[in-house]
C-alpha cells in the first residue's frame, strides 16, 4: 500500500493580515492495491475489492473504435456497440435481458466510441454471478437480432434529422470535424446513406474482428473476495478461445490546418456559439503540463483571463473557457469556446483573438501562475477520492500504453512549470495563422459582420443529405 | 436459481436495507442547529481526506417578486462577488461608490418613468456608466472564487431552482476552516459589486438556456401555461424585461428577507470531525444575527377548469410535453407518483420506452418525471416525448393517452411493480459513496420533509404502494381537465 502527502498548506494572503488560516497537513491518501493477472487466452484482468457498499461493477475495455468504420458504412461501430446489448445473446433476447437485469436492479451496457469499445455491468452483490454471465455473453456472444438492428437504425436516423437543432452540439461537431478534416475518419459523420448500406453480417464481422480475449482489458470493482472472483472469471472466460490477429493501430491524424471563419447560420437563436482553435497534442508530451497551465490561465475557471474579460468585465458571455485538450493517443483539440449575444459576436471573437495573442506575447504574472499551479496541486487529492478512480486510471494507462505512475510524473511536471515555460509553449504551440473559427448564430443580427475579422469566410452547409427512397 | 426466483429473494433482502443502512448511517450523521437557527448536517466518511459542502437556502424563484423575476438567480450570482474583505481594494470608498451607482440609477429610472420626451436620459445613462466605472476601480475581480480554486476546491458552483438556491464545492479535508470562513463571510457581508455587469451575464445565460434552445423555450411556455397563478409559472431565469431592469437594492432586499439563518441548512460530508466542525460552526456562524423567517407564499393555484394547449414555433424537429396537476411533496400520494413514474420510464422496461420507442418506434425517447418543476407546492407530473423522424406529435400524444387509459382500466402487473421498487432501493444504495451527493440529499430531505432520515424511510412508503394505489391515482389525477400539452412545431409556411 503506497501513501503520499500533499505539500503543507499555505496561509491566505488574499484575506488580509488579520486573517491567517494555518491548515494542518493533509491526512494520508490511501492508494488501493489493484490485483492484475492474465488468463491463458490473453484476457487481462484488474481486480479491486471495496466493501463499503454491497455492489459489484465491471468494465471491459476493448481495442476498437469508430475510426475503423469503412468509409461507405460510417456508423458500423456505433451500431455494433448498441446492438451487442439490445440484440440479445444466444440464450436470451435483448428484451428478456432488459427484464432479467432490471428485476434485480442490475445493468449491462455496451458502446463503441472513437478509440475504444466498452461493455460494463453493475449489480448488487448477491446477483453478481448471474449478471456476470450475461455480461460475458454480451461481450463474447451477441446475436445481433435483426429487429434490434432496425430499431437502432431508426434511432440513429432520428438523430441525424435532429443534428442541427442544438446550436452548441452543432458547433462542437463542426469544429471537431473541420479541424480533423472532413475527409479523414476523425471527421466523418453518420449519414442516412452510410447507415442504409450496413447489414447484419457487417455487425457480426466487426464484432468478431475486435472482440477477442487478447484484445480486452477487464476491470472488476466492489464487494467480492479477490480469490473467489479470480476463480469465477477463469471459469467464465477461460474457455473463450477466439483468436484474431492484433488490431492495427488507429489511423494517424493528418495535421493539415483549416484556417478561416466557418459560419453555420440559424435563425431561431439569440446567441452565437463559437469555437476558436486548432489541433492540440498528446497527454504524454513533455510540454503538456505547461500547456495545461497555459490554457487554465487563459480560460480555465473563475480566475482565468477570458472569464475576467468577457464575463466579469464586459458581461458579454456567460459561457467561456479554454482547454488544451490533449488526448491519450492522438492530438486532441485546443479550443477556446463560448457563447455571446448575436450583436456582440464579432467583438467577442476579437477579444478571444487578442487574449490568444497576449498569452503568446508576454509572460503571465506570478499570481496567475501560482493560482493555476496551486489549484492543480492542492486539488490533486481529488484524483484519489474514490478507489474506483485508481482502477479506472490504471486501465486507461494500460490501454493507451502509459506508465503506471503517470499521474505522479504529471504532478512533478506541474510543480516544475515556470512563467518562462508558459510563454515558450504558448509561442511554440499556438498558431494564430492556423486558427479554425466556427460560429453558429443568426448573422443578420451580428452587429459588426464577421468579415471585419479579415479572415476567409466559409459558409457551413447544414443541408442533411436526404435518405434514398426505399 | 432462476432470476425470477431471485427477485422474490432479493425483495426479502432489500426490505431491511433501508433500516440497516439507516442504523449504520445514524452513527455517522450529526445534526445540530445554532441558536440563530442555522442548521448543520454532518456525515462522516473517512475513506479519503476530502470534504464536500452544500448550502441549501430554502428560497428560490417562487420567491421572486412578480415584477422582479430572475432575482433569486441574480442573487446567486452575486454570492460569488466577494465580501467587505474579499474582492475589494478599499471597502469604505467602494461602498460609497456603490451607493453613488444606486443614486444615479434612481435618477435615471425616475426620469424614464416620466415618459417621453426623453431629453435627459442619455446624460443620466452616462452618469450611471461613470458611477459604475468609479465603483469598479476598487474591485479585485473574482477574488472570492480564486481563493477556493487556489486551495484545490473542485466542483465550485451554485444552482437556483424554483424552491431552493444551493451553493456547493469540495475541498481537501485539511482546509475545512477555509470553507467556514468563506461561507460565513458571504452570508454575513455580501457586497453587491459589479451587479450591473453580472446582470448582463445572467441575461446571456437566459439566451443560452432558453432563447436559443427549442426545449428551453418549450418548457418556459409549458409552465407559463399550466399555472395560472402560482409562481411556478415564472421562469427561474426571469422574464427578459424584468431581468434587464433588476437593481442591486432589490437583490439586497431579497437577501435580507430570505437569507436568514433559520432558512439555511448546511450539509458537510466526508473526512470531517464532528466536534471540530461544531466548534468552527460556533466560531464563524453563531455571530450571524437571528432574523424572522420569511412569511409563507400566499398564492394558491386555483383549480384548473379545462385542458390547456400551447404551441411553440421553432424550426427544429418537434418535442412534446404532457403534464397533469398533482399535489405537493408532502401529500400522501407523493410516493405513488414516484412509483408511477418508474412504471412509465424505468430503464428499458418502462411502459413508455417499451411502447413508444421499442415496439411502435414512433419516438426517439420518452420519459416521465413525478415532480416538475419542483415539489414544495402542488406541481406537475410530466411526460416528455421526442418524436422519431416522420412521426408526429399527434401520433405520440395519442399513444401516451392510450397508455394512461390502460392504466386506468387494468392494474399494473406485480412483477413490474416489484421491479420499480427494487430499482428505487438500489438507486439509494448507489448514491451512498458520494460525499457531494450525500451532502445534497441530507439537506434536501431535512428541509423538505423535516427529517434527513426520510431519505431512507421514504423507501418504506414506496414499499407500501399497491397496484390499487396506482390505478386510483391515475384515475383521479390524469384527467383531461387537469392537463396541459405543449409542443413545438415548424413556423407556418416553413413546415414540410
Amino acid at each position: 500500500m503506497r501513501r503520499f502527502w500533499l505539500p503543507l498548506a499555505v496561509t491566505l494572503a488574499a484575506l488580509g493580515q488579520e486573517t491567517e488560516l494555518r491548515f494542518p497537513p493533509l491526512g494520508p491518501v490511501t492508494i488501493p492495491k489493484v490485483e492484475t493477472f492474465t488468463l491463458g487466452n490473453g484476457l487481462r484482468v484488474y481486480l479491486l475489492e471495496n466493501h463499503e457498499l454491497p455492489l459489484v461493477s465491471g468494465l471491459a475495455l476493448v481495442r476498437t473504435g469508430n475510426l475503423f468504420d469503412p468509409p461507405d458504412k460510417v456508423g458500423l461501430a456505433t451500431l455494433t456497440g448498441v446492438v451487442m446489448r439490445s440484440g440479445g445473446t444466444a440464450a436470451k433476447t435483448g428484451d428478456q435481458l432488459d427484464e432479467e437485469l432490471e428485476n434485480v436492479a442490475a445493468s449491462v451496457e455496451s458502446s463503441i466510441g472513437e478509440t475504444a469499445g466498452e461493455v460494463s455491468f453493475s449489480a448488487l452483490r448477491e446477483n453478481t454471478g448471474a449478471v456476470l454471465e450475461i455480461f460475458r455473453d454480451v461481450l463474447g456472444g451477441p446475436r445481433f437480432r435483426q429487429d434490434k438492428i432496425d430499431l437502432a437504425t431508426t434511432q440513429l436516423r432520428s438523430e441525424i434529422a435532429r443534428r442541427n437543432d442544438d446550436a452548441e452540439a452543432l458547433g462542437a461537431r463542426e469544429f471537431a470535424e473541420t479541424v480533423y478534416s472532413k475527409d479523414t475518419p476523425y471527421g466523418w459523420r453518420i449519414e442516412y446513406g452510410t447507415l442504409a448500406r450496413i447489414r447484419r453480417d457487417d455487425l457480426v464481422a466487426f464484432h468478431r474482428r475486435h472482440f477477442f480475449p487478447a484484445n480486452i482489458l477487464l476491470a472488476v470493482y466492489g464487494d467480492f473476495a479477490a480469490p473467489e472472483m479470480k476463480a469465477r472469471l477463469e471459469a467464465l472466460f477461460g474457455g473463450w478461445d477466439a483468436v484474431q490477429p492484433p488490431v492495427p493501430p488507429f489511423p494517424p491524424v493528418r495535421g493539415k490546418p483549416h484556417p478561416g471563419v466557418f459560419l453555420a447560420a440559424k435563425d431561431d437563436v439569440t446567441q452565437t456559439v463559437f469555437s476558436v482553435g486548432h489541433l492540440g497534442g498528446l497527454l504524454r508530451d513533455p510540454d503538456e503540463p505547461a500547456l495545461e497551465i497555459m490554457a487554465n490561465i487563459l480560460g480555465g475557471g473563475f480566475s482565468s483571463r477570458l472569464f475576467l474579460r468577457l464575463r466579469t468585465q464586459l458581461g458579454w458571455a456567460y459561457d467561456i473557457g479554454a482547454e488544451w485538450g490533449a488526448a491519450y493517443d492522438h492530438p486532441g483539440l485546443f479550443q477556446v469556446s463560448g457563447s455571446t449575444r448575436s450583436s456582440s459576436t464579432t467583438e467577442t471573437i476579437q477579444v478571444v483573438l487578442q487574449e490568444l495573442d497576449r498569452i503568446r506575447s508576454a509572460e503571465v504574472t506570478g499570481q496567475e501562475l501560482e493560482t493555476a499551479k496551486e489549484a492543480a496541486l492542492n486539488g490533486f487529492v481529488f484524483h484519489f477520492d474514490r478507489p474506483a478512480k485508481t482502477l479506472s486510471r490504471l486501465l486507461r494507462y494500460q490501454y493507451y500504453g502509459y506508465p503506471k505512475d503517470f499521474i505522479f510524473q504529471y504532478r512533478k511536471a506541474i510543480e516544475a512549470v515556470t512563467k518562462a515555460d508558459v510563454l515558450r509553449v504558448a509561442r511554440q504551440y499556438l498558431r494564430p495563422q492556423d486558427f479554425t473559427i466556427v460560429a453558429v448564430g443568426h448573422p443578420a443580427e451580428f452587429g459588426k459582420p464577421l468579415s471585419t475579422l479579415g479572415l476567409p469566410l466559409h459558409p457551413i452547409d447544414l443541408t442533411i443529405p436526404e435518405p434514398a427512397a426505399k | 436459481m432462476s432470476l425470477r426466483a431471485r427477485v422474490a429473494l432479493l425483495l426479502c433482502l432489500l426490505f431491511p436495507v433501508a433500516a440497516q443502512n439507516l442504523k449504520e448511517f445514524e452513527k455517522r450523521v450529526t445534526e445540530f442547529a445554532l441558536p440563530n437557527g442555522l442548521r448543520f448536517l454532518l456525515l462522516e466518511r473517512h475513506e479519503a481526506p476530502v470534504v464536500s459542502f452544500h448550502t441549501y437556502v430554502n428560497a428560490g424563484s417562487v420567491d421572486d417578486p412578480s415584477s422582479e423575476t430572475g432575482l433569486a438567480h441574480m442573487f446567486e450570482h452575486m454570492a460569488f462577488k466577494g465580501t467587505d474583505r474579499i474582492g475589494t481594494r478599499n471597502y469604505r470608498e467602494e461602498a460609497e461608490a456603490l451607493e453613488a451607482v444606486e443614486r444615479a440609477y434612481d435618477q435615471l429610472e425616475a426620469e424614464q418613468a416620466k415618459g417621453p420626451p426623453a431629453a435627459r436620459i442619455e446624460a443620466l445613462q452616462d452618469q450611471v456608466r461613470a458611477a459604475i466605472a468609479q465603483a469598479q476601480s476598487y474591485v479585485e475581480p473574482n477574488a472570492y472564487p480564486r481563493i477556493i480554486e487556489q486551495n484545490g476546491g473542485v466542483g465550485l458552483n451554485a444552482n437556483t431552482g424554483e424552491d431552493s438556491t444551493e451553493y456547493f464545492y469540495s475541498l481537501p479535508a485539511n482546509r475545512i476552516e477555509l470553507w467556514f470562513l468563506l461561507e460565513s463571510q458571504r452570508l454575513f457581508h455580501p457586497v453587491f459589486r459589479e451587479f450591473y455587469k453580472e446582470r448582463d451575464v445572467v441575461r446571456e445565460e437566459r439566451r443560452m438556456r432558453v432563447e436559443s434552445s427549442p426545449e428551453g423555450k418549450l418548457m418556459e411556455m409549458l409552465l407559463a401555461t399550466a399555472f395560472a397563478a402560482h409562481p411556478y409559472r415564472q421562469p427561474t431565469a426571469g422574464w427578459a424585461s424584468d431581468l434587464e431592469r433588476l437593481r442591486a437594492k432589490e437583490a439586497r432586499e431579497f437577501f435580507l428577507r430570505y437569507y436568514v439563518p433559520a432558512n439555511i441548512t448546511i450539509g458537510i460530508a466526508g473526512d470531517v470531525d464532528p466536534r471540530e466542525a461544531r466548534r468552527l460552526a460556533g466560531q464563524y456562524f453563531a455571530p450571524l444575527p437571528a432574523r424572522p423567517l420569511p412569511p409563507p407564499l400566499p398564492t394558491v393555484e386555483p383549480p384548473q377548469e379545462g385542458q390547456k394547449r400551447v404551441q411553440v414555433e421553432t424550426s427544429s424537429q418537434p418535442f412534446l410535453a404532457i403534464v397533469y396537476k398533482r399535489p405537493g411533496q408532502n401529500h400522501k400520494d407523493d410516493p405513488v407518483f414516484d412509483v408511477l413514474s418508474g412504471i412509465l420510464d424505468q430503464g428499458r422496461t418502462g411502459i413508455l420506452y417499451k411502447e413508444l420507442v421499442r415496439d411502435q418506434r414512433i419516438a426517439l425517447s420518452a420519459s416521465a418525471s413525478a415532480t416538475f418543476p419542483a415539489g414544495r407546492y402542488p406541481n406537475l407530473f410530466l411526460i416528455y416525448v421526442v418524436p422519431n423522424a416522420r412521426h408526429s406529435v399527434e401520433e405520440n400524444e395519442k399513444a401516451c393517452y392510450d397508455i394512461l387509459d390502460r392504466l386506468k382500466r387494468e392494474p399494473v402487473a406485480a412483477d413490474a411493480l416489484a421491479r420499480v421498487k427494487t430499482a428505487l432501493r438500489a438507486s439509494l444504495i448507489r448514491q451512498l459513496d458520494s460525499n457531494a451527493g450525500m451532502a445534497v440529499q441530507l439537506t434536501f430531505y431535512r428541509v423538505n420533509y423535516g427529517d434527513w432520515r426520510k431519505l431512507f424511510l421514504g423507501l418504506e412508503d414506496i414499499g407500501r404502494v399497491t397496484a390499487g394505489d396506482l390505478q386510483r391515482v391515475v384515475r383521479q389525477y390524469f384527467v383531461e381537465s387537469a392537463r396541459t400539452v405543449a409542443y413545438t412545431s415548424a413556423p407556418k409556411g416553413e413546415g414540410k
